[in-house]
């Protein structure tokens, strides 16, 4: 097990949205302001990293042939709890968040990382895949719904900071609706996949460069 | 023999599904236990606290009859009535709560749920001084409502004209449900 690798990977080199572009659909729905993209983050980050675990401990009594129908199984009953204690203890989440966070079921990350990493690996490691890929795809919604909010709305941290208003820093009118819109969500994430490529192509080039130096 | 070994395998398969969709379930009926009535308890009151910000006081559900089929709830008080309306908005429905008097004029209008575009649509809802203007201006109005561009009295929202305009049609709904009251 190597934190530091998996944690590296999970930020930058295999970012679940930004490297393997999975769980797109949520990625684009829901940046819109930084309390949406903090608590889709951290929702899937939970439900990733319990069901990853449950997958892994599990993995030598589950057949092969029914492993896809048993993962589904477990993701559903995780995304469903986490759903209905969103539900009862964060109403203000659940409403911005809608129909999304049922959706985590059929977010390729989940089943992605059960079926690439869980299923073959320890439970210790598996917790970790599930924390690093979860805290990855965290930090892309946030970064993606800060810049979408900041352009669209002129805010920062709207309906988290300053009662739900959001820290106004462009004056109102200089905010361009486009990109709160579903176009805007194109744009911004295709802006961030290109400098996350950028920061990791620059990374391995020094790595490289070390290692000959040696 | 390699039957029996089949036969084995094939219950191991399903023994396996039914144990991991059984615990799966009873522990949803548990968490579900838990929520629910914190749930229904908090629809509840976010019901009431709409009908009390159209309908100073609150009100009791009664029955109705309606010819649009917009409305789906009617609360009334002796204050006058709240009005649940479900309006065609641009990007799928607008529910409103109408506050209106006995006399059959508006009260006040609030925005329950919409999901219409940011900045535009939205300021309907919202709690910028446009939204609330918006919102205001319904305010003692009675009668057959329009925007301005179809010939009517209410400023519709820069850039939002059909979502001002399923807000218009569901006030009508509301005020056409109270008059039907008799």
């Amino acid at each position: 097990m190597d934190l530091k690798k998996q944690l590296k990977e999970g930020l930058l080199t295999k970012n679940p949205v930004l490297a393997q572009l999975l769980g797109m659909c949520s990625t684009l729905a829901i940046t819109t302001n930084l309390f949406n993209g903090l608590g889709m983050g951290l929702a899937v980050t939970i439900i990733l990293t319990c069901s990853n675990v449950l997958i892994s401990a599990l993995r030598k009594a589950i057949p092969d042939q029914i492993r896809i129908a048993a993962y589904v199984v477990i993701i559903a009953g995780f995304v469903t709890i986490v759903d209905l204690l969103i539900q009862a203890f964060l109403p203000d989440l659940s409403e911005s968040l809608g129909v999304f966070i049922p959706l985590i079921v059929v977010n390729c990350i989940i089943l992605g990382r059960a079926e690439a990493f869980a299923s073959k690996n320890g439970v210790l490691a598996s917790a970790a895949d599930g924390l690093c890929q979860g805290l990855g795809y965290t930090m892309a919604l946030v970064i993606v719904s800060a810049i979408r909010e900041l352009l669209g709305s002129g805010t920062f941290g709207g309906g988290l900071l300053n009662g739900g208003e959001g820290i106004r820093i462009l004056p109102e009118g200089a905010a361009a609706t486009l990109v709160v819109m579903p176009v805007g969500g194109f744009l911004v994430l295709g802006c961030v996949i290109a400098g996350a490529q950028y920061v990791s192509r620059k990374l391995q080039l020094r790595q490289r460069d070390k290692e000959a130096a040696k | 023999m390699k039957n029996g070994s089949t036969v084995r395998y094939v219950l191991r398969l399903a023994v396996t599904l039914l144990l991991i969709t059984s615990v799966t379930g009873a522990l949803l009926a548990a968490v579900n236990g838990i929520t629910a009535p914190i749930i229904d308890s908090a629809a509840q009151a976010k019901t009431q606290a709409a009908v009390a910000a159209v309908l100073p006081g609150g009100g009791a559900e009664i029955s109705f009859t309606d010819d649009t089929g917009m409305v789906q709830k009617v609360y009334a008080s002796q204050a006058g009535y709240a009005v649940q309306v479900r309006a065609d908005g641009f990007n799928g429905p607008v529910v409103m709560m109408v506050g209106v008097s006995p006399e059959g004029t508006v009260l006040a209008v609030s925005i329950v749920s919409h999901s219409e575009t940011p900045n535009l649509g939205a300021v309907a809802g919202d709690d910028s001084a446009q939204g609330r203007a918006f919102r205001d201006q319904y305010t003692g109005m009675s009668g057959t409502l329009a925007v301005t561009k179809d010939g009517g009295q209410v400023d519709a929202i820069t850039g939002a004209t059909i979502t001002s305009r399923a807000v218009t049609e569901g006030i009508n709904a509301g005020l056409a449900c109270v008059a039907g009251l008799g």
